[in-house]
């Protein structure tokens, strides 16, 4: 008599406990509209499980064809604690390939996951059934219009952009490019550039260039000679008449701006006279080279530039 | 033992010379170291000076002081308006025992030992005795008494003052161009040393001044041979001859080198002159700078140095330009060094 109690109450507890081991079952689909072939659907489905339970994998759904216009392609599994329960998360993504004519509702077939608990006095499974949906799919394109020879004529014109006023950006480009032709020409100004080569009050500028030109000659001898006549007449020019050698304190006094180069203008002299008056060009050259010239002509024609203005 | 002295120690020793010379002369006339110094270079040029300027600014004293620091015989006349060329060659009186005589006058006195003949007031003598300075001064001979007689050392110094013109007689250009300079003398401009000049008792006695000087500081028998080894020994690069070339075309055709000056028609300015002895003389001269600078070889600085006291006095204007010409040849000769490149 105890005995049938003890079996009867198994019996009524039983589906209970079945109900018990999982706990809900959640579709989380996305939209369920405006698929067209070869679309991607993704689908997330939460199991919640009592705790110590976990998924079969033999019974997961295996990637590939599941009805001849879907695939399965992927399918990824995690479970984590909630609680005293367990919820086990599958991310599955479908692919579908149905060509459609028209709008129409499709189903995705639902499956059934077994879960199961591994207890020393056995083993309980239980299974979740994973409830089917539906998505609706549309036609590639539509198939209302007269069909068309040309493609391009299913195509909408693009919509008109308004159009742009040029004028202001064509007069700002023009402001500035004048702007910077005038700088230029300023700097060519200051600099005695090619236009402004003879500029008065740039002689050093000229002297600078045609030393520049000078060094290049092959012979140095005569280079030399010619560019301290070069030098000369700079100074000549500067002064508005001939400067001597004796001439130089005058000179500066005159041009206090050259006072810096004082020292070089009297190694040029000194250089200078030993080359025309004492016949010594080689001598001179050594005591004063042409790269001391260059030196002396660069300073003169920056000193003049700054005196200038 | 005597030492063989190499020629260019020879020059160094008389360079030194020529600066004690420069600072005796200078003892007795103070503020003229310009005038001192282009006597100095004339003298060992071997050329003869014409002074000029102002009365009283220290021309007689400066020449005092020159004959009696370079040594040898000295003579000096006064020109005036009845002298007569030989007055200076004979001197004619009443013997004692009256009858007359006739005796060398002052420029043959001291024969051929002359070294400095001072004529003072040159413009006051007739051109009849210019004349004969002509001769004396180009040729430094003279004839007289049936003979020649040779004056090797003679310098003639002159002088001249601008002041007056009544009673004087121009020189002739033929005896400008034989003045290897005309100095031009000035009160000086120094404040020092004008107040020295007039307070300092030193200065008034002029005969006691030049006596203060040391005596025949040169040799003036070697200064001929020392003129020569100057001239020899001091070189002239290509360039320097082309710029003294220069400057002389410069000079007689300024018009055509580009000089301007204020008021002048420059193609109608110059008469002639510039003569090539001028410029000879002018080399001759600014050689002497350059070993009185110690340089062996010219330079435009000598040139330029030496050129207004050698060249102003040959450059014959027009007439129109001739009462001018004390302020258009300065600036004639500005304006030449000005406009001329050197090299």
């Amino acid at each position: 008599m105890l005995r049938l109690a003890f079996l009867l109450l198994v019996l009524i507890a039983l589906p209970d406990t079945l109900q018990a081991q999982v706990r809900s079952v959640e579709v989380r689909t996305p939209r369920p509209f405006g698929y067209f072939v070869g679309d991607l659907v993704r689908v997330q489905v939460d199991i919640v499980v009592d705790d110590g339970f976990a998924v079969q994998a033999a019974s997961l759904p295996q990637p590939g064809p599941v009805t001849y216009w879907l695939d399965l392609r992927d399918i990824a599994i995690e479970s984590t604690a909630q609680g005293d329960a367990r919820r086990i998360r599958l991310n599955l993504t479908y692919q579908s390939f149905y060509a459609a004519l028209d709008a129409r509702a499709l189903e995705i077939p639902g499956f059934a996951l077994t879960v199961a608990s591994e207890r020393k006095d056995g083993v309980t499974t239980a299974k979740a059934q994973v409830p089917a949906w539906s998505i609706n799919v549309s036609p590639l394109r539509e198939v209302q219009p007269p069909p068309r020879e040309d493609p391009t004529e299913y195509m909408r014109p693009d919509g008109r952009a308004a159009p742009m006023d040029m004028a202001p950006l064509l007069r700002w480009a023009g402001a500035f490019a004048a702007l910077a032709l005038l700088t230029l020409a300023l700097l060519a100004r200051d600099r005695a550039w090619i236009p402004f080569g003879k500029r008065r009050g740039r002689a050093f500028a000229g002297v600078q260039r045609s030393l520049r030109i000078l060094a290049r000659r092959p012979d140095q001898d005569a280079a030399y000679r010619e560019s301290l006549i070069a030098l000369h007449r700079g100074l000549d020019e500067t002064d508005g008449r001939r400067v001597l050698a004796d001439d130089l304190p005058a000179f500066l006094d005159r041009h206090p701006a050259y006072r810096p180069q004082q020292s070089g203008l009297a190694g040029f002299f000194t250089a200078s006279r030993l080359a025309f008056f004492g016949r010594e060009t080689s001598a001179a050259r050594s005591q004063w080279s042409l790269r001391d010239a260059e030196t002396v002509a660069r300073d003169l024609a920056a000193a003049e530039r700054t005196a200038g203005g | 033992m005597n030492t063989i002295r190499h020629g260019d120690a020879m020059l160094t020793d008389w360079r030194d010379t020529a600066a004690r010379f420069q600072c005796e002369v200078g003892k007795a006339v103070v503020g003229q170291e310009r005038a001192v110094r282009l006597v100095t270079i004339a003298i060992f040029a071997r050329g003869h000076v014409l002074l000029e300027g102002d009365v009283g600014v220290g021309k007689t004293t400066l020449l005092r002081a020159v004959a009696r620091a370079l040594g040898g015989a000295y003579e000096r006349v006064e020109g005036t308006v009845d002298m007569m060329p030989s007055d200076l060659i004979y001197h004619t009186y009443l013997a004692d025992d009256g009858r007359p005589r006739v005796e060398p006058g002052p420029v043959l006195r001291k024969a051929e030992d002359l070294s400095v003949f001072f004529f003072n007031e040159i413009n006051r003598a007739r051109p009849q005795v210019h004349s004969l300075l002509l001769r004396l001064m180009a040729e430094r001979s003279l004839t007289a008494f049936n003979r020649e007689y040779h004056f090797p050392d003679l310098q003639v110094f002159a002088d001249r003052n601008r002041v007056e013109r009544e009673e004087t007689f121009e020189l002739p250009a033929a005896a400008r161009d034989r003045f290897l300079m005309e100095i031009g003398m000035e009160a000086p401009r120094d404040a020092q040393a004008r107040r020295d000049l007039v307070f300092d008792p030193r200065f008034h006695d002029t005969d006691a001044l030049v006596e203060a000087i040391e005596a025949s500081v040169i040799d003036h028998a070697a200064v001929s041979g020392i003129a020569n080894a100057i001239q020899h020994s001091i070189k002239a690069s290509p360039e320097i001859e082309a710029y003294v070339v220069a400057l002389w075309e410069a000079l007689v055709r300024p018009a055509e080198a580009g000089i301007r000056l204020p008021g002048v028609d420059m193609t109608a300015l110059i008469k002639g002159g510039a003569s090539p002895r001028g410029l000879a003389f002018l080399v001759r001269a600014a050689r002497v700078r350059a070993w009185l600078e110690g340089r062996e070889f010219l330079v435009p600085e000598d040139i330029r140095d030496v050129f207004p006291e050698v060249m102003a006095h040959r450059v014959f204007l027009e007439p129109v330009y001739e009462m001018r010409r004390e302020t258009i040849v300065p600036g004639l000769i500005r304006a030449v060094f000005e406009t001329v490149p050197a090299p």
